[in-house]
């Protein structure tokens, strides 16, 4: 049996497990106090916490088994915008972490119904988009981007499981349009099968890249919300293929 | 106006609109599978259509049953049938 055929999928879990009750025992006091704050202060401090959380899970609970890389090349841009994402697997929200900067996810509901990870996600002010309209999501949106705290979306819905990337969907790309917001085309790619559809663990490198930004100008120039989607699936498209050594460098 | 005539105003509206290429057009397309366009998106176009024509589209309970272009297709047919003044202005 090879490295790559290696399933240390028990390890993995095991070491997830531990550095979750650690991190909680570390974080619970600071937790409490922090419970006592305003909710916007409140609401900061969760963020910071499922941040570190994150950076935890993805640089050590599951290393060496699993390494991950991040690539900044967003030239500098540093504004909050809203973060695209291709999604291929369970461990892309927690890929999010890699940014390093203070963020909240769009999802689809199921994340934030999980008895442990909703109940910091709905504290952190993530977005159920599930139950809200598109207005009140993208007025949700553009308080957060006014507080500083970008937005990351998996404009996918739901993860494809392999190297094939589904259709966009709208909403991120309306709001960005509609807001005057920074996108930030984002590739993540190695972690089809970390974890696969069964929740099963290979050995394995995880890259996230960081593409150029589109100014909110460039936003704009897009005739409707379906071009601009379309646009941005193309350059991570091609960026994904060129990861992977499909297409070759231009 | 023929059936025939709406669906080729239709796809005219379409590759303006979205920049869809026409061979891609055909009726048992799955709107969202095959073209990529959401809900929000046929908003969009409906909006579009609505301020071009002054026809009320938004709140058509219809809308939310198209599935495949065919479905739009027949969504603007029974549209022409039932307002005459949609098909007098596609013409335009």
């Amino acid at each position: 049996m090879t490295m790559a055929q290696w399933r240390p999928t028990p390890l993995i879990y095991t070491s997830m497990l531990l550095w979750t009750v650690g991190y909680c025992a570390v974080m619970l006091l600071p937790f409490c106090v922090a419970s006592l704050l305003p909710e916007e202060a409140r609401g900061r401090f969760s963020r910071w916490v499922i941040l570190q959380y994150g950076r935890v899970m993805v640089y050590r609970a599951v290393w060496p088994f699993v390494r991950v890389k991040f690539e900044d090349g967003a030239a500098g841009e540093t504004r909050p915008g809203i973060y695209v994402f291709n999604h291929r697997s369970a461990s892309d929200p927690f890929l999010v972490a890699t940014l390093n900067i203070p963020v909240i996810q769009a999802v689809n509901g199921w994340p934030m119904r999980l008895p442990f990870f909703g109940f910091f996600a709905r504290r952190g002010g993530y977005i159920d988009t599930t139950k809200l309209s598109y207005e009140e999501a993208r007025d949700r949106m553009g308080r957060m981007l006014e507080r500083g705290v970008s937005v990351a979306a998996f404009p996918e819905g739901t993860r494809s499981g392999s190297r094939r990337m589904n259709q966009f969907r709208s909403g991120v790309f309306k709001a960005a349009r509609e807001l005057g917001a920074v996108i930030y085309p984002c590739c993540i790619v190695g972690n089809e099968e970390l974890p696969d559809r069964r929740f099963r663990f290979r050995c394995g490198r995880i890259r996230v890249r960081l593409l150029p930004p589109l100014a909110p100008e460039e936003v704009r120039s897009f005739g409707n919300a379906f071009l601009l989607k379309n646009h941005i699936r193309s350059r991570i498209q091609r960026e994904i293929e060129r990861m992977e050594g499909i297409a070759s460098d231009e | 106006m023929t059936r025939e005539e709406i669906i080729a105003e239709i796809n005219s509206i379409f590759v303006e609109q979205f920049e869809l290429d026409p061979a891609e057009l055909t009726a048992e397309k799955k709107i969202f599978d095959d073209l990529g366009l959401d809900s929000l998106d046929i908003v969009d176009l409906m909006i579009g259509l609505q301020r071009k024509f002054g026809i009320p589209l938004r709140q058509n309970e219809e809308i939310r049953k198209i599935v495949t272009l065919g479905d739009v297709y027949e969504f603007f047919v029974k549209l022409a049938k039932e307002r005459p003044e949609f098909a007098a202005n596609l013409k335009k």
